[in-house]
Parts: C-alpha cells; sequence; structure tokens
C-alpha cells in the first residue's frame, strides 16, 4: 500500500535472495525489534513475560521441526526424545563437570543431533508415514533408556537439578532477564533457518521433499541430506530442551513425552509447513490456546454450570476444542495460519487497488 | 515350577493377548486398504465405544444385547459422519495431514466421554465367568478366550470378504487406484464410508472386550499404541497381517518380560516390540504380508 | 478469504475483550491459595475426585467467616499433568497473590521446585513429589505434608513383616509402574532387604500399565513370592488386582501404595467381592465417619443442595479434604503472627512448620511438621478390603525412621 515494490528492481542473484529484499522489510525487522527488544519488557508484567518465554522456547522447537518436516518432508514423532537428550546432556554436564551455560546449550543440541541423525538412519530405507512410525519408536525407545540407565538420568528419580544460568557473570534469575536471553536466541534461531532455507542445503531438502527420486537422479545425495535434515532438527530440538531445563530448573524426560512431540507437530501444521514464519505462528498459537480457552471457558463457565461442575466441563472442553480446531484447521486452512497470514498480507500490498 | 511351565504359561498369555492387539489392530488395517487413511485414533475408538457400552449398562441399565447393539450402531454412524466430514476434505491432501486429523480426532475423542458420562473408571460386566479355565499348567482366562476368539472370526470374514465379495473387491481396487477405479463406475465415496463404518464396528467389539478386561476410562485408549508394531509387523493392510502381526507383539512381549527382565531391571516389555518394529522397518517395512511397493533409489 | 479474515480479526477483538474484563483480581482481606488439580490427564480418576474434596473444605471454613476472619479464594488449575502448563498455572497464581501452592504431580513438583524457593511461596506435594524434600533445610518451600514415597516403602515392609511373621528369608516382590515416581522407592527398598535379610525382586509395569500378565505370572508362579508391594498409578492398580486374583495369587498378601488404593480402583477391577482381602496404605482416613464430612454433609444441606457425588469416593475426596485442612492450619498459624491479613509465602512456610496436634478427628494422621521435617512423620494407616468395603486395619505408624534419615542424607551429600 505504499507501492512497496515500486521502482526497486535486482540486478543479481545475490540481491534477488537476500534476507531483507525490500527497503521496507528492513524497517519492520527493525519496528519489531524495537518493540521486542525495548518496549514489550517494560509494559507488560511478570506473568506475561514469562508466557512469552514459554512461547519462545517452543518457536526454537517449531522451527527445528519444521525444518525436518516442513522443508525435508520427513515426517518425525520423536522431536521430544530429542528434547529430553539436550536437556539430560546439558544437565549432566552442568553438574558433574561444572559446565557453564554457554557451553552446556550448544553441546545439548550437538548430542541432540547425534542421536537424531542414528534416529533418521531409516529413512535410507523408508518414507512416510512408515518413517513416522519408525521415529515413534525412536522417541519411546529414547525414554526407556534414559528412564532406565542412571548415568544417564541421574538417579531414579531421573531428574536433574541445574544451577541458575549466568552469562557474562550475570545470573539470568528473573522472567524479565530470561526474556531477553531467550529473544536473542530465537533471532539466532529464526536468521539460521531463514538461511539454511535459502541455501544450497535448503534446496536440497526442498527438492528431497518435492520428487525424492529426481533429486536423486540429479545428483543430490538423498541419504546423506536426509540425515543432515534430522541432525538439523535435532540440534534445535536439543537447544529447546536445554533452555526448557534452565528455565524450570530441572531436567526431567516426563516434560519430552509422546504428547510434546504431538504438540509440536500440531504447531507446525497449524502454522502451515516450510516456512519459519509459519513455526512462529504455530508455537504461539499452541502454547497460548490452552490459556485462552481457559480464560474463555472460566468467564463464561459460571453462567452456565454450577462451580464444582465448571472445572470439569472446562478442562474437558479445552480438550475438545484442542482437538476441533487442529481437525478445524487442517479441513478448512491446510496451509495453516500462514497463509491466512499471506492472505492479508497480499491484500495490503496492493491496496487500495484489488490486485 | 519348571521353566518350561512357565515358558508355556508365557506363552498362551502372550498368545491370547496377542489376539486381543489384533481386535485393535483389524479397525487400522480396514481404514488403511480400503482408504490410505492412517488413523492415529484407533485406541480411542476402541475407548470411545467401550464407554458407550458401559454407560448402556451402568447408567440406562440396558440389557448388554440392547447396550452392545446400539454401540455398534452409534459406531458406525460415527464412522459414516466422520468420514463425510473431516476425511472427505483431506482426500489428496499430504500424509501427514491426516495424521494429525486423527490426533485431532483422539483429543475430541478424550474430552468428550469424561464431559458427558464423568472421568470415573466404569466397570463393563459380561456374563463371562473371571475364573481361569485349567489345562494343565496353564491358566487362560475366559475373557482372553472370547476376544481371541472374536479376532479369529473376524478374520475369517474380513479375508472372505477382501477376497470373494463384491463390495470387498470394489475397496481393494478403490485402495489401489482411486481414479481408476472410478472410471470404472465404482462409487468411491460409498466405499470409503462403509470401510470408516466397518471400523467402528470393529472398534465396538473390541472396546467391550478390552474393557471388560480393564475398565473403561480415557487410559483405555493407550492400548492403541500397541497397534503401531502390530500392523508394521504383519503388513498395515494385511488383515491375516493384523492377526500376525498382534500374535507375534503378544508372544514377545511375554517372553521378553518373562525372560529379559531380570537381567535389564524390568520395562523390556514394551521395549521388545519396538526393536523388533525398528528391524522389520529396515528389513522389510511393509511387513510379513503387506503389499509391496518397490521404490529404491 | 476477506470475510474469513474479518471474523477472525472479530473474534480476536471479542476475546481480548473478555480476557481485559475477566481475571478477577483478589478481594482485599482475601487469602489466595494456587491449586493445581487435574480433572483430565492421565491422573483425572484422582483429581475428578481429590479436587472436589479440596473445594468443599474450602467452602466449608469460608461458610464458618473464614481463617481468623480472613476468607480463602482458591485458583484452581489443571494442567493436564503437562509441565509447561503447570509452570504458567504457577505463573498465573503468582500474579494473582497466591501465598500457598498446592502441587499435583510428580514432574511438576520436580519442575517448580526452583522457582518456588526463588519466589519463596510454599508448595505442597503430598504422597507423590520428591521424597528428598522432606529435608526441609535442603527444600524450605517444599512441604511433602504427608507420608513420601519413601516413607510408603518402609510403612509397606513393616506391614508385609508383621504379616508374615517375619521377614528374614521371605520372598518381596515389588510391583511398580516403570516411571522415576515408581522407582524412587527403590533404594530404600534395596536398604532394608540387605538389613532385613529379605530377597526382593523388582517386576516394572511399563506404561501405560494396563497389561501386566507376564510379571503377574512371574510374580505368582516362578518367583512365588510371599508378599507383593505394589506402586501403581491410573489404570494399572484395578488391572493388578484383576491379573493377581485370576493368577489366583490372595490377595491379602498385596499392599498397595496410597495412590493404587482408592474405591475407583476397587471398582474398576470388578468390585469388592473381585478385590477381597486386598491391604491399601492410605494417608487420609477412609470412610464417612469423620466430623468434618457430616459437617460439609450439612453446609450442602443449608444451601439446598445434594452432597457432591465425589464424596462416595471417600479415599480420594478425603485426602482433598485433608490437604485443604493442612493448609488452612498453615494459615492459620500464619495470620496469629499478622491479624491483619497481609500474610506472604514466607508467613505460610514458617506457619507450616509449626503444625502438630492437629487430626481432624482422625482424619489426618498426627502429624508435625518442623522446619527439618516437611513430612511431618511419615504415617501411613493400612486399610483392607473385606465384607463388601474398606475396613481399617491398623492404627497410624510409621516405620525405619532411620533408613529414611540415612537416604536424605546420602541424597544432600550427592547434591552439594
Amino acid at each position: 500500500m505504499i507501492h512497496r515494490e515500486c521502482g526497486i528492481l535486482k540486478t543479481s542473484y545475490e540481491a534477488d535472495m537476500a534476507l531483507y529484499p525490500l527497503p521496507i522489510a528492513r524497517w519492520t525487522v527493525g519496528v519489531i525489534a524495537a518493540l521486542m527488544f525495548l518496549a514489550l519488557p517494560l509494559a507488560v508484567g511478570e506473568y506475561y513475560l514469562s508466557l512469552v518465554n514459554l512461547i519462545s522456547i517452543a518457536v526454537v522447537g517449531a522451527i527445528g521441526l519444521n525444518i525436518l518436516t516442513g522443508v525435508a518432508g520427513q515426517i518425525s514423532v520423536g522431536h521430544g526424545a530429542f528434547m529430553s537428550v539436550g536437556a539430560y546432556t546439558a544437565a549432566n554436564l552442568a553438574v558433574r563437570l561444572h559446565a557453564p551455560f554457554w557451553v552446556a546449550l550448544p553441546l545439548g543440541g550437538l548430542v541432540a543431533a547425534a542421536v537424531g541423525a542414528v534416529i533418521g538412519i531409516p529413512s535410507l530405507r523408508i518414507k512416510g508415514l512408515y518413517l513416522a512410525i519408525a521415529t515413534l519408536a525412536g522417541q519411546f525407545i529414547i525414554e526407556w533408556t534414559i528412564n532406565h540407565v542412571t548415568w544417564i538420568s541421574g538417579g531414579v528419580q531421573a531428574s536433574i537439578e541445574v544451577p541458575r544460568p549466568r552469562l557474562f557473570g550475570v545470573a539470568i534469575a528473573s522472567q524479565r532477564a530470561m526474556y531477553f536471553f531467550l529473544l536473542v536466541v530465537v533471532v539466532v534461531a529464526i536468521v539460521a533457518a531463514l538461511n539454511l532455507m535459502r541455501g544450497r542445503v535448503g534446496r536440497a531438502f526442498v527438492a528431497i521433499r518435492d520428487q525424492d527420486i529426481a533429486a536423486e537422479i540429479i545428483g543430490i545425495d538423498i541419504f546423506r541430506y536426509k540425515l543432515l535434515a534430522f541432525a538439523i532438527s535435532s540440534f534445535y530440538a536439543g537447544v529447546t530442551g536445554v533452555l526448557y531445563t534452565y528455565y524450570l530448573g530441572v531436567a526431567n524426560y516426563e516434560q519430552f513425552q509422546i504428547g510434546t512431540s504431538i504438540d509440536y507437530l500440531a504447531m507446525i501444521i497449524i502454522g502451515g509447513l516450510g516456512s519459519v514464519l509459519g513455526a512462529i505462528f504455530g508455537a504461539v498459537f499452541v502454547t497460548l490456546m490452552p490459556i485462552v480457552l481457559r480464560y474463555a471457558t472460566e468467564t463464561v463457565g459460571h453462567l452456565m454450570f454450577a462451580p464444582s461442575d465448571v472445572a470439569n466441563v472446562t478442562t474437558n472442553l479445552r480438550l475438545i476444542f484442542f482437538g476441533g480446531l487442529i481437525i478445524l484447521f487442517l479441513v478448512v486452512e491446510p496451509e495453516g495460519l500462514e497463509r491466512l497470514w499471506r492472505n492479508v498480507r497480499n491484500y495490503f500490498r496492493v491496496w487500495p487497488f484489488a490486485y | 515350577m519348571l521353566d518350561w511351565q512357565f515358558g508355556a504359561l508365557l506363552l498362551s498369555n502372550g498368545v491370547l493377548i496377542g489376539l486381543m492387539y489384533s481386535l485393535i489392530a483389524l479397525g487400522f488395517v480396514l481404514v488403511y486398504k480400503a482408504t490410505d487413511a492412517f488413523n492415529f485414533a484407533q485406541g480411542e475408538f476402541v475407548m470411545f465405544s467401550g464407554l458407550l457400552v458401559a454407560v448402556g449398562l451402568g447408567r440406562y441399565g440396558a440389557p448388554l444385547w440392547l447396550a452392545v447393539g446400539a454401540a455398534l450402531l452409534l459406531m458406525a454412524a460415527f464412522g459414516f459422519g466422520l468420514e463425510r466430514v473431516v476425511l472427505r476434505p483431506m482426500i489428496g491432501r499430504p500424509v501427514i495431514g491426516v495424521i494429525m486429523a486423527t490426533i485431532g480426532l483422539a483429543a475430541v475423542l478424550r474430552g468428550f466421554g469424561p464431559l458427558v458420562w464423568g472421568a470415573a473408571t466404569k466397570a463393563l460386566p459380561l456374563p463371562i465367568p473371571d475364573a481361569p479355565i485349567v489345562l494343565g499348567p496353564l491358566l487362560i482366562p475366559p475373557i482372553q478366550v472370547v476376544g481371541a476368539a472374536t479376532s479369529l472370526v473376524f478374520l475369517a470374514a474380513f479375508g472372505w470378504f477382501f477376497l470373494r465379495s463384491r463390495a470387498g473387491i470394489a475397496m481393494r481396487a478403490v485402495a489401489d487406484s482411486q481414479q481408476v477405479a472410478m472410471a470404472m463406475g465404482i462409487d468411491v465415496e460409498r466405499y470409503f464410508a462403509i470401510a470408516w463404518a466397518m471400523t467402528g464396528v470393529v472398534s465396538a467389539l473390541g472396546g467391550v472386550v478390552w474393557g471388560n478386561l480393564l475398565g473403561v476410562d480415557v487410559q483405555l485408549s493407550l492400548v492403541g499404541l500397541k497397534v503401531f508394531p502390530v500392523v508394521i509387523l504383519g503388513g498395515m493392510d494385511s488383515v491375516p497381517g493384523a492377526v500376525v502381526g498382534g500374535l507375534i507383539v503378544g508372544v514377545v512381549e511375554n517372553v521378553a518380560a518373562g525372560y529379559l527382565d531380570p537381567y535389564v531391571g524390568g520395562g523390556t516389555k514394551d521395549f521388545a516390540p519396538y526393536l523388533l518394529m525398528i528391524a522389520a522397518l529396515m528389513i522389510r517395512p511393509y511387513g510379513i504380508f503387506g503389499k509391496e511397493i518397490i521404490e529404491r533409489v | 478469504m476477506n470475510s474469513v479474515l474479518r471474523s477472525l480479526i472479530g473474534a480476536s477483538v471479542a476475546v481480548g475483550a473478555v480476557l481485559a474484563v475477566a481475571g478477577p483480581a483478589a478481594a482485599s482481606h482475601e487469602i489466595v491459595i494456587g491449586l493445581e488439580c487435574d480433572r483430565t490427564g492421565p491422573t483425572q480418576v484422582v483429581g475428578v475426585n481429590l479436587c472436589p474434596g479440596y473445594d468443599d473444605y474450602i467452602a466449608l471454613v469460608n461458610s464458618k467467616g473464614g481463617v481468623a476472619g480472613h476468607k480463602l479464594k482458591v485458583i484452581e488449575i489443571d494442567h493436564e499433568y503437562k509441565v509447561p502448563a503447570a509452570v504458567e498455572a504457577y505463573e498465573r497464581q503468582k500474579k494473582d497473590g497466591a501465598v500457598l501452592i498446592g502441587l499435583y504431580g510428580t514432574p511438576q513438583t520436580y519442575a517448580l521446585t526452583q522457582k518456588l524457593t526463588e519466589d519463596r511461596i510454599p508448595g505442597t506435594s503430598p504422597g507423590f513429589g520428591r521424597a528428598d524434600a522432606t529435608d526441609g533445610t535442603r527444600y524450605p518451600y517444599i512441604f511433602p505434608i504427608a507420608a513420601t514415597y519413601w516413607s510408603q516403602a518402609t510403612a509397606a515392609v513393616k506391614f508385609a513383616g508383621d504379616q508374615l511373621k517375619g521377614l528374614r528369608g521371605k520372598k518381596i516382590a515389588y510391583l511398580f509402574y516403570d516411571n522415576p515416581a515408581g522407582r524412587e522407592p527403590i533404594p530404600v527398598l534395596e536398604n532394608l532387604a540387605k538389613r532385613e535379610e529379605f530377597q526382593l525382586r523388582l517386576f516394572a509395569v511399563p506404561p501405560p500399565g494396563v497389561e501386566m500378565g507376564a510379571q503377574v505370572l512371574d510374580i505368582a508362579q516362578r518367583y512365588r513370592a510371599d508378599f507383593v508391594v505394589a506402586h501403581l498409578f491410573g489404570r494399572s492398580p484395578s488391572v493388578s488386582i484383576k491379573e493377581l486374583k485370576r493368577i489366583g495369587y490372595p490377595l491379602r498378601k498385596v499392599v498397595s501404595f496410597v495412590w493404587g488404593a482408592a474405591e475407583a480402583d476397587i471398582d474398576a477391577a470388578g468390585g469388592y467381592a473381585v478385590a477381597e482381602g486386598y491391604n491399601c496404605l492410605e494417608f487420609a482416613g477412609v470412610g464417612e465417619n469423620y466430623p468434618v464430612l457430616t459437617e460439609i454433609r450439612e453446609m450442602y444441606k443449608k444451601e439446598g443442595r445434594e452432597p457432591t457425588k465425589e464424596m462416595a469416593s471417600t479415599v480420594y475426596y478425603n485426602r482433598g479434604v485433608l490437604i485443604a485442612a493442612i493448609h488452612v492450619e498453615a494459615i492459620r498459624n500464619a495470620l496469629r503472627a499478622k491479624p491483619d491479613g497481609t500474610i506472604t509465602g514466607e508467613d505460610v512456610k514458617r506457619g507450616f512448620e509449626r503444625i502438630r496436634d492437629f487430626t481432624l478427628g482422625g482424619l489426618v494422621p498426627p502429624l508435625e511438621i518442623t522446619p527439618t521435617d516437611h513430612e511431618g512423620g511419615g504415617w501411613v494407616q493400612v486399610w483392607q478390603v473385606r465384607g463388601g468395603k474398606l475396613v481399617r486395619e491398623t492404627d497410624w505408624f510409621k516405620a525405619y525412621s532411620d533408613v529414611i534419615q540415612a537416604e536424605l542424607r546420602q541424597a544432600a551429600m550427592k547434591k552439594s
């Protein structure tokens, strides 16, 4: 609507594929950055910041799963297990070797990436549904291993406490401090994912997703790239697990079970497969929805049911809404929230003209 | 007791429980065979039908035949409705969409039951004695015999259905290639609906048997997780495969639990079928009886 | 697409408006408690009966004018046994001014320990949670307030020993749900096995715990256990009762930890006739013969309503009442120091640590919570299924406190 694309001509491939193809993109990002870094933390209270923190952690995980399932086309139901791998790695490093936070974080991701690559080995032979089931098996096997091998889980309670993270000598203790840190991590994650998709590796992934036989024929080593996809996605998952661990102060695999894996799948599907923005939308939506639903049913429920029944109704209604919304999105808008967003954006692109 | 006696006990338990797993897997196979759709909510179907029967018996005091009959009809209708409302628009979409749709459906079913009828566990009494039948060293619970027998009856019935009857052959044609089937004049939509209705019926009977064994509440749906090793081992689109897969999983579970647990500190029961499943996926992903679609790159 | 878009925008505006108006704040002089209680999720069988018990006791207290003149407000949130939801619930309860959190679920207790300690708000984890939180010096803000899994383990072994007239040389089977909560008592049991010289064999039931034929077969026919200590949750207790009965193992040689021991489990197993002889550890009194329950029923009558049907499920309902009662006692103690009602989490913590001689007519064991012992002693009772109902078998007892103390010391050394 500001004729944003008028007069802007690209003369090289690099320019065309740049991260900020238009000047307005730079402005938009700048405004958002100012909002998130300056305005938001000053304006809202601790509770809302804690929500944003939860969402940020989910965003990292969703972007990771999106790379594997949305971009590379390999369905994975084992995302939660990779998170617990990252979580326990970091927790063990922190407790046994007194590794500082900034060491534990990437190492947790790397170990998770290694495990992810191993779980991805079946992708050599199978794909689609069967691969999904193989990753499901991977989820259960990793859980079982952590539960039974006390060397990893730190005892029968399978919980390892981590000290408060310290970065540059400052302890990250309050929600606000955690918020800034997570924001930085999220930005890095987003930029990394975007760059990945723009580059050679990303294009290979898309080729594998769309037509893997053709991709192999033109010379893309699909097995290597599939493993790479698993590894990168698991790296993100491991980092998510580490972030959760430090956010809560304890690593426990029961937070990362099959329900979590399914939640993340829901995030990327509702958000829109294959795009980073979709993953962000999905993460925000799925994290916030139970909370919003709870507020709504509590406020409205008092009018319709006796107080003792309200709790029962609220909670079951929430499940029904969750499932119903997933189905609704899949039936009505299979490309997710990202497509809705794109429709809005395209409308405003040429506004006030019709096309 | 002697080791061989213990082994025989484990084996018999494994066979019977395995056949009961097959009952659940059959519902899954039916849908996949006819419509290529992957029903992640199979456990919830079983749970929900069990809930219908339990509520019919308990809350409404209906006689057994009425409660079961009503549940069968309701589940068949539910299958019809589901196909029409949710799955028809999903035709042609990527497979992950259908998976997520059934996951969403699972959540809805899990919330719906307790919402209407309360969350307490309900018993599902059947006129089947509880005392085990004693055959030498073997102790055989009658309910498992009923479940196993139902499984085998369905095996025979559906085996015949898909091989001989017009409707069954039409369904196989639809599963093979929808376009061609439509070109041949087969009403694809009708057969989709019938397939889902059949799943509803099978789930209902599974729900009755499992509900009696375990009691009915939301957690009953977790038994549906067993479906995956069973259908992978047996073949996702094969009715005899469901039965054989179930047998294998049931026996492996029990034998593993009996003989491996003491060495590993427990828990091999769940572990073993999944390991077996991964091995099967690597060597023969389409299962023992599944249709092989060769695609080597 | 435009119309869909507009309706979406409209919907979100509406929701936003609702949110802005909703979220009632606590009135002045009201004391806010945060309760996490799951009426959905894997433990819904428990929560569905426990939460009404809690709510009813609080309503009773409020109907009598509150605690020292201050009404109580409970913010009850169901987190479906998921940890992120529990964390969000806690943050919300904290925002609304909660001075005490009733936790629910072992993973959630672990996840919130650090936050509760930093925010100085006490949290209770009765009958679940982490056993090492008994040590009040290490975990000053976590209060088990009821027998932890370690205490339940020692009590079960003592009961088994009494039933078998001695433990030496006997064979005990530990049938447990294969997750961290189920495995927590294992070190204590192994300790006791060495000390009392009995054989211990572990039988894990992997989640979801709906099929345990092989383990039961092993216990009954191959290992031939003299006594079974069962620690199962959710569906598995009723399944275990049925399986053991089918195999012909006498249920009076089975004692179950507190979460496998309710009317719901007995019903799901097929009724009292099937479960005859089954022994249950309880940390709250069972049944309807307690003055406080009569008072609650009268309260309902005065309001012209039928008592909530969950009252019939006395095992879990009474536990809800117990938790509420102990919470109220702690608040009462806190208010003694600050009668104007401006108590903080710190005050409530100290209030907890002064609880003693509070038995609520026998519903609550003779707890004695001190700054070093946040469990209160680890008291349990054994109730048995006899003749169609649960009958009290023993009085409140605890056992092998020295073993537990040793375990606590070991846990403390490991961490630091």
